[in-house]
């Protein structure tokens, strides 16, 4: 018995010196490794759709967690996948993602919806966000979609889509003494005299037309809504929306066949084999003709400015932000890593390192290296792209059609009646007059008091 | 123990092993369906806070329905996509179940060649045909160029649209119906045809006095499930057309799909889907009823 108590007794003062030594240990280092990974054990997650930003950034997130400590799960996927997971998952008060993508066509219905957190809150503590990283470096007509009335921020963008045209068949354009068209009227005209000549089509396009169609709407004065985003009362069957209806149907008979059921890889495809001689569209899908291995047509190509219409020149431009959910567990790690993703070092490595061009911060765009690596046969690709980016701040902010929560349902109208009278079922005025009424009532039926 | 105690003890059996089965089938079909139904009654809007418990105006959903010509044009849409696809899959499976109904290898080969569509993923399928269907990378637009012969966008053109759908879905579900209507005729004994050859019945008269009666219930059950899948047939409409052009090939779960994930109308949405649902099973009980009466009559 002696024996037992003896062992016993030895065995709770080794268990109590075990235990002080380890209190010790985790009292006295234990700020030292907060110091160097603050956020040490924290499992970060994160989702957006797949995108090439996405899969670069991937390379560097190990360096990230690294720095941290954080482990960082990010979800990618299609899409619409991505658009219906996040949407209802904000909208229904979850709090599975610490950081999302806010899709720029899903920004404003988030923003209005109070579904994320005012991310002013952190860029205005010294102590969460360093001066260097400056707010302020992104390109305004690039964030105007995550702002809301009263000045909050709910979004970083991390990829910026401005509409160029790209032409691919400069060299048969010359044969037949076309220049590059700056009117709708100089691009109708380009468009036909090129159509079939060597199998060519004068202008290629895709099916998503409420993206296409409104700079062609705007150009000739009309709008998709009277005032957006205060007065969102469609405008469909206005006389000069109803032309820029018009004009895109004929623009499209000389687009190959089978365009309005085109994909945006379909449409980039027939344009980089030469296939097509024009496509309008965000620089990313332009640009290629002139950058990718994959165009044939490097040598006769040339990215410009879209043309104008008689009354605007509107292009439209995109961006994509990264938010943090209202509801997010991790706001603090969720803004660690955002502030990581879109610092200007990581957006410099991208360009560098992978060309990837569509950043969003002025000092990155108008950098030489920047300006060194986009400039192709003589053509600045990035000072067309910040161009364009930044018209929508400038003034009248006519992208802001797009942003307004109840765009979905005009545009899912919209798309439907062009269709309807690009394949000659309805005349354009009968078509928009018979949209305006669809396109009231749904918004009705949805709740918008107009 | 009496007669009515045994019965009573076999009943509380057959409860009790039933109940597993019912409470899972519970869980996964009727639950939902309630959901769905209870969601119908709201004017639930994702974005708009509070909609999903709002049951001021429960019938507002069905109300406005008759009024809105997308989901009555998606309606028609529908019948003309279930008529004629039933039409040439129970049709054209019959003739070839009749054209490889003989004993050989090379027929048996050929069988199980043509149930290759019926085992694809639909999506699969929707690919195949996006590739026969798309003019810059068909082999038939090739083909109709090397013959001089202008043929039309056919996924976007108003006249051939839905056509292009039914092809594609007859082509797939083809297989099912030639199965069916193949296991059928292999049940009919020989001696009726030879007795009726005997006779002097041509090969027309066979088929119509002797193959057909005995082939029809099957071709009745076939037709039944290919209408209840042929409202199925969204992987089609999702990738070929997206319901265009305009609203052509709009068929009404299509359209209950755009509600629910591009403008977030669940509520509505899940009103479409309600109506799409009693129309199903209105016309699954109709033809059940049918099929009975046919039955009482013989």
């Amino acid at each position: 018995m002696k024996t037992v108590s003896r062992m016993s007794s030895i065995t709770r003062r080794k268990l109590l010196e075990a235990s002080a030594a380890t209190a010790a240990l985790a009292a006295f280092p234990a700020p030292l490794i907060a110091q160097t990974k603050p956020f040490a054990g924290v499992t970060l997650h994160g989702a957006s759709f797949q995108h090439r930003f996405f899969t670069l950034l991937q390379k560097y997130i190990p360096e990230f967690e690294e720095q941290t400590g954080m482990k960082v799960d990010l979800q990618l996927s299609a899409f619409p996948v991505y658009n219906q997971q996040a949407n209802l998952e904000l909208s229904s008060g979850g709090s599975a993602y610490d950081f999302v993508n806010v899709t720029f066509i899903l920004a404003a219905r988030w923003v209005a919806a109070g579904l994320l957190a005012d991310l002013n809150e952190f860029t205005n503590d010294p102590n969460l966000t360093p001066a260097e990283w400056n707010p302020k470096d992104f390109v305004e007509g690039a964030q105007v979609p995550y702002r809301d009335a009263k000045g909050g921020t709910y979004g970083y963008s991390w990829e910026g889509g401005a509409m160029l045209m790209g032409l691919s068949r400069m060299d048969l354009m010359e044969k037949k003494g076309l220049k590059i068209p700056k009117t709708f009227a100089e691009l109708q005209q380009v468009c036909a005299e090129i159509n079939g000549t060597d199998g060519v089509a004068g202008i290629t396009s895709f099916q998503l037309h409420h993206w296409n169609l409104p700079p062609y709407i705007q150009g000739f004065g009309g709008n998709i809504f009277k005032k957006p985003p205060g007065d969102i009362m469609p405008a469909l069957n206005t006389p000069e929306t109803i032309q820029g209806i018009e004009f895109y149907a004929n623009l499209l008979r000389s687009a190959p066949k089978g365009v309005l059921t085109y994909t945006e890889d379909q449409a980039r495809q027939s344009l980089l084999t030469g296939r097509a001689n024009i496509f309008i569209h965000s620089s990313a899908w332009v640009t290629p003709i002139l950058l990718s291995e994959e165009s044939k047509v490097k040598e006769t190509s040339r990215v410009v400015r879209s043309p104008a219409g008689p009354v605007h020149d509107h292009p439209a431009s995109n961006s994509q932000g990264l938010g943090i959910p209202k509801n997010a567990k991790n706001k603090k790690a969720a803004w660690e890593f955002i502030k990581w993703a879109l610092s200007p070092e990581i957006s410099m490595r991208l360009v560098k390192e992978h060309g990837h061009s569509s950043v969003c911060r002025r000092s990155i765009i108008t950098s030489d290296d920047y300006r060194k690596l986009n400039t192709v046969n003589g053509q600045d690709l990035g000072a067309l792209y910040l161009e364009v980016l930044e018209l929508p701040a400038k003034g009248d902010n006519y992208m802001a059609y797009r942003t307004v929560k109840e765009f979905p349902i005009v545009g899912d109208v919209l798309n439907k009646t062009f269709e309807q009278v690009a394949t000659g079922q309805l005349p354009a005025k009968d078509a928009m007059n018979a949209a305006q009424d669809q396109a009231i009532a749904a918004l009705r039926r949805a709740g918008t008091q107009l | 123990m009496s007669q009515s105690g045994i019965d009573g003890e076999r009943r509380r059996f057959i409860a009790f092993a039933l109940a597993p089965s019912l409470i899972v089938l519970f869980a996964v079909a009727v639950l939902p369906a309630i959901y769905l139904v209870v969601t119908s009654l709201t004017p639930f809007q994702l974005t708009t806070p509070g909609s999903a418990t709002d049951f001021s105006a429960p019938l507002r959903n069905y109300a406005l329905l008759p009024g809105d010509p997308r989901f009555v044009n998606s309606l028609a849409v529908q019948a003309k996509l279930s008529f004629w696809g039933v039409l040439f899959q129970v049709l054209f499976g019959m003739l070839l179940a009749l054209l490889l109904n003989v004993p050989s290898r090379f027929v048996e080969f050929a069988r199980t060649f043509f149930l290759i569509p019926m085992v694809l993923p639909p999506i699969v399928v929707a690919v195949i045909w996006k590739l026969i269907y798309t003019p810059d990378i068909s082999p038939l637009y090739y083909a109709a160029q090397a013959l001089h012969f202008t043929m039309p966008a056919l996924t976007s053109s108003v006249d051939f649209a839905l056509t292009a759908i039914i092809i594609a879905d007859t082509w797939e579900w083809l297989p099912f119906t030639f199965l069916m209507v193949l296991a059928a005729l292999q049940t009919i004994p020989n001696e009726y045809s030879e007795a009726a050859l005997v006779d002097g019945a041509s090969t027309l008269q066979i088929f119509w006095y002797v193959t057909l009666p005995f082939i029809t219930p099957i071709l009745v059950v076939s037709g039944m499930f290919r209408l209840i899948d042929s409202v199925k047939a969204f992987p089609l409409i999702f990738l070929l057309t997206s319901g265009g052009p305009g609203t052509v090939t709009e068929v009404t779960n299509y359209y209950a799909y755009l509600l629910a994930f591009d403008t977030n109308e669940i509520g509505y949405s899940s009103a479409v889907t309600v109506v799409m649902l009693l129309l199903v099973a209105g016309i699954s009980l109709g033809l059940v009823w049918m099929g009975r009466r046919r039955e009482a009559l013989a």
